[in-house]
């Protein structure tokens, strides 16, 4: 516990030394800056889609980036040869990313309440956000554990957006029809897209609900234990 | 004679996506209090070998003995008393030296003071510039003083005098004697004959992922070292050469001739060609 507590004060540190905080805080204001751009009659509809892509496409950045860098460091080795466990040092990390996310659904729906009375459920607001991000910072950290460049990070998220986050977008924007919402729920971006939606609501049926949080959450504990856990000291060793 | 630190039998290891073994049953003792060094070329499966034996990798064929347990039995304690050297740099850029430092300490119980380790290998003037603007001599130091973090008793060493000038170096080889006398006990793995013969109190030659002698620094000088002088005298507007066995020196005619009737330049003895002896021991073109 002891060792948790300073771990994750280090992660909080190198989230501002590295930059971190401050990007993500910009592109909160980016979010802001297309509200206004978008003008009071439809920044309703929009809102939820801004925190969605939040919590999902740049928690999967982030966390894929800093991880990224941290293995070129060797830092991630040097981490192996401390008594720290190595779940208290997983953990530390998926704290953070929790925290960067949840400070920017905080900041955003609070302008849009504020700006242009957006109103929103916002415990379940939080909740989500915390389901979420959780999901997607256990995706970023498989997809680091499986690249060796930063332009195979860069492919993977590609590959991730166009494969899930797009479909969802398209249907949200009403692009696509309602048969392809249960093709969807296989995709862990329109999970969150739904709760985000419910939050802010959008009336979405109790078992889709059901559905995409249990999905978020087998699939973070899943990647967790199949994928990042049995990975991740070869990722954090290899040079 | 003391105690065991380390017994390794019949050490194996195959990396995922090797094609051949990387350590191929090697087997032998570290004894506490003393500076035990591997030797051997590029390649030969030095970091490898220091990798198993801090637990960075665990599936390994044979067995370490550590304190008279299985390594495989110790949970993350083990690491309280282990400090461990790198061979590459191993800090967060962006923080500085000290920041680095203070994050690694705090996760230790026991915790050395940091100013004086920084100041002992020449960095407390630099300790709040972002390690990103170290040099690579510097990051090396602070690798060399991230391992002291905690106060080991047990020190590993990865190429530890890699990237320093002769200063820095000395610097560094004077901690690891200090180190030593205060009762620790040292790993240390290298390719510099340098290192070897300064410090270690044993040394085993690691060749293709295989140990082809375990000895002392000065048996193996005496066991491979030519046991001649080699005199250099000038002789008619030219630098000549000759070598005479140091057996039975004092009595050989010739020599006597030579140093009463030339002009001479150096002579050598034949013991100090350790890095000879570092070539013929691990060298591919071996036939002893
Ligand atoms: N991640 C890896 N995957 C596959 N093979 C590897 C890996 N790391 C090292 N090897 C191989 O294992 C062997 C031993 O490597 P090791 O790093 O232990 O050598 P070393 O003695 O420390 O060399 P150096 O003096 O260059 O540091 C080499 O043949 C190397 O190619
Ligand atoms: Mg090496």
């Amino acid at each position: 516990m002891h060792n948790f507590l300073n771990l994750f004060k280090g992660e909080m540190q190198r989230m501002i030394k590295y930059k971190i905080l401050q990007i993500s805080f910009v592109v909160t204001l980016l979010w802001l800056v297309i509200m206004f751009l978008i003008g009071a009659d439809y920044v309703g509809d929009f809102v939820p889609l801004f925190i969605f892509m939040d919590a999902s496409m740049m928690t999967v950045l982030l966390v894929g980036a800093n991880l990224f860098f941290e293995k070129q460091e060797n830092t991630l080795k040097t981490m192996l040869i401390t008594p720290s466990s190595y779940y208290a040092i997983l953990a530390s990390k998926f704290i953070a990313s929790v925290y960067l996310a949840l400070q920017s659904a905080i900041l955003i729906s609070l302008f849009a309440y504020i700006l242009f009375d957006v109103s929103v459920n916002f415990p379940l607001l939080v909740l989500f956000v915390v389901v979420i991000t959780f999901a997607h910072t256990a995706i970023g950290f498989t997809f680091t554990v499986f690249v060796r460049e930063f332009t195979g990070l860069l492919a993977f998220m590609i590959f991730y957006m166009f494969l899930f986050a797009f479909p969802s977008i398209f249907y949200f924007l009403g692009i696509f029809g309602d048969a392809f919402e249960y093709i969807l729920m296989f995709s862990p971006t329109h999970g969150s897209l739904l709760m985000i939606d419910y939050a802010y609501g959008v009336e979405v049926s109790w078992y889709l609900l059901l559905i995409a949080n249990t999905y978020l959450v087998m699939l973070g504990i899943g990647l967790i234990h199949f994928v990042v856990s049995p990975k991740y000291v070869e990722t954090a060793v290899r040079e | 004679m003391s105690k065991k630190v380390f017994e390794v039998k019949d050490l194996r290891y195959r990396y995922r996506k090797g094609n051949v073994e990387a350590v191929r049953g090697i087997s032998f003792d570290v004894y506490e209090g003393e500076i035990f060094g591997l030797l051997g070329p590029s390649g030969a499966g030095k970091s490898t070998t220091q990798k198993i034996m801090t637990k960075l990798f665990k599936e390994y064929a044979g067995e370490i003995v550590y304190l008279g347990k299985d390594l495989k039995q110790y949970d993350n304690q083990y690491f309280e008393t282990l400090g461990v050297g790198f061979e590459l740099p191993v800090h967060f850029s962006k923080l500085t030296g000290l920041e680095n430092m203070k994050f690694f300490s705090q996760l230790y119980k026991e915790r050395a003071d940091i100013e004086t380790l920084l100041d002992m290998v020449g960095l407390l003037d630099d300790k709040d510039r972002m390690v990103a603007q170290y040099s690579k001599g510097m990051k090396m130091r602070l690798n060399f003083v991230r391992a002291l973090l905690n106060k080991p008793k047990l020190l590993f060493l990865d190429e530890v005098t890699n990237g320093l000038d002769p200063k820095n170096a000395r610097i560094i080889k004077d901690a690891i004697r200090r180190f030593k006398e205060e009762g620790g006990t040292v790993f240390l793995t290298t390719h510099l004959m340098n290192d070897v013969e300064e410090l270690c109190d044993r040394v085993a030659f690691i060749r293709q992922g295989e140990i082809v002698e375990i000895s002392t620094p000065r048996d193996l000088k005496i066991k491979y070292g030519e046991r001649e002088v080699r005199v250099e005298y000038y002789n008619n507007n030219q630098t000549k050469e000759a070598k005479f066995p140091l057996d039975g020196l004092g009595e050989n005619k010739e020599f006597l001739a030579l140093l009463e009737e030339e002009t001479i330049e150096t002579i050598h003895s034949g013991e100090t060609t350790l890095d000879q002896i570092f070539i013929e021991v691990t060298g591919e073109k071996v036939d002893a």
